[in-house]
This record gives C-alpha cells, structure tokens and sequence, in this order.
C-alpha cells in the first residue's frame, strides 16, 4: 500500500548498505522514504527503497557514485513489480 | 435515524465521524452525506470491513449512504473478551538499544500493519510515541492510511505539550489520559511497543 503505480522500490540484500544509501540521500534532499520489502518481491524482513519515477535519475546516480546500487530494482505497474535492474 | 454531514470534510475525518456516529447509534442505522472521490470510497470501505450493509444513493453533488446491520463485531465500547486490540506506542523506538536501528523497526512496524488484514482499534501515542505523529515523522503517510481503514490515531496532550509539538501534530486526534486509561481497560488486548 506504499507503493503507488509508476514507484520505484530499490531491494538491498544488507541492512546497513540501505541504511547508508537512506543516510547519504536524505542528506541530498531527495525524496526517498524506506520501507520493509513489498511481500511479493521478498518474504524474509527485508529493507527497501521507494522513490517516484520522477527521482529516478538523481537517485540511482547519487547510489552509483556512492558505490551503493541495490542488488535488484522492480518499477510497479498496477498490481504487478516489474523487474529493471 | 441519524444523519451525519460528512460534506467538506478532509480524510480521514469523514471515517472517524461515522466510526463516532456508529458507535453512537447501537446498532440503528445511520446516513452519512459524503462527498465524491476518496471519502466516499474510505467510509464505504471502512463500514463493509465492520460487517455493515452499505447503500448508496446520489444527492444533490454528493452521495448519501445508508449504513446499516449489525456489525461483525460490537461497534459498542463495552469491556469484551477478545474484542478488538489497542497499541500503546510509548515510544519512537521499538526495542531497547541502538536508536537507529529502533527507529527503523518502528517505522517498518508501522508500514507493515497496512498489508495486514487485522488492525487495531486504535493507536495510542504517548511519551517520545508523539514524534511519530507529529511534523518531522517518516509515517504519517501510514498511520494516515491506517486511519482511513477506521483505525483512531491519537496522541497525548500533555505530551505534545512537553515536547512543544502540538501545533506540529499532522495526523490523528488529541487526547487526554481519561481516555487512554479507559481505552486499555476495555480493549480486548494491549499491546505496548
């Protein structure tokens, strides 16, 4: 339910790699809000980034330059998580 | 048969006049005037989920609905063994220990009662529990969902005051401890975070 149509949800497989990828992105400002993994992409309490298509590019640019990129990206399209990465 | 005016009114204020209005009426009928879009859906929701029969019917520029049947569960407040649950969230941590990592558990607590389908009656906010409530908190987006599932958010008064946030509350309702001593007695469970 927070995840709307269009979001992207970045899946992180280490607690601390997302909580430095939270860290580093409040700090630029952008508007990225952590959230545990939807179910129907991970069924252990795993940790994800949600982010609006909109924030796509500053976001995964601020993670690739950090050394930081999740280990899968899904884009939700109505009911379903599409993987693109 | 009691007719409340929702019209107007901003989510989830609508569904938490008509969960007022229902308990109120005891199991009589109520119509609530509502406006088009998300009011109308949340209170229609809400009302199905608590085993009412809901009819609508258009008025004027907005919808009349006629809520109706007894509800699936007493709407009553009586004391009632394995009635419905209260969290009492005394804290913005969940857990003892590392703050960032009781943070986060707290917020993932939060966003994960939106996928369940049981949730509680109400969340009591109380002690540092208020900065989840107040301006600054990374779950209003939730507990704002939450409220419009029928779930009551408040937080306590004088809390708010302590820490000067009462201007700052963005979701639910203040409360007293009139109220928060007398929701735990007759919750069917506490559960404290």
């Amino acid at each position: 339910m927070m995840v709307k149509d269009g979001d992207y949800v970045a899946i992180f497989n280490s607690i601390h790699r997302v909580m430095q990828a939270e860290k580093r992105l409040k700090e630029l400002r952008l508007s990225i809000l952590l959230i545990p993994a939807p179910r129907a992409l991970k069924s252990d309490c795993g940790l994800a980034l949600r982010y609006a298509a909109a924030d796509r590019p500053a976001v995964e640019g601020a993670l690739a330059e950090e050394g930081l990129l999740p280990e899968e990206i899904y884009n939700k399209k109505g009911e379903d998580y599409i993987r693109c990465r | 048969m009691k007719i409340v005016d929702c019209r107007n009114m901003t989510c989830p204020m609508p569904v938490v006049t008509v969960k007022r209005a229902l308990e109120e009426a005891s199991g009589e009928s109520v119509k609530v005037l509502l406006d088009e879009g998300a009011p109308r859906e949340n209170v229609a929701r809400f009302a199905a989920s608590r085993g009412f029969q809901v009819e609508e019917a258009l008025e004027g520029e907005g919808y009349a609905m006629l809520i109706s049947g007894a509800s699936r569960e007493s709407t009553s407040t009586q004391p009632e063994k394995g009635g419905q649950s209260v969290f009492l969230i005394a804290s913005d941590c969940l857990g003892d220990g590392q703050e960032e990592l009781g943070r986060l558990l707290m917020k993932n607590f939060i966003i994960t009662l939106l996928d369940l389908s049981e949730i509680p009656e109400r969340m009591l906010f109380l002690n540092r529990g208020i900065f989840l409530t107040t301006e600054g908190s990374e779950v209003i987006e939730a507990l704002e969902k939450l409220a419009n599932r029928g779930v009551e958010i408040l937080s306590c008064g004088v809390c708010l005051d302590f820490f000067n946030r009462r201007e700052k509350l963005c979701t639910g309702s203040v409360t007293n401890m009139f109220t928060i001593a007398e929701s735990m007695l007759r919750a069917g469970s506490v559960i404290r975070l």
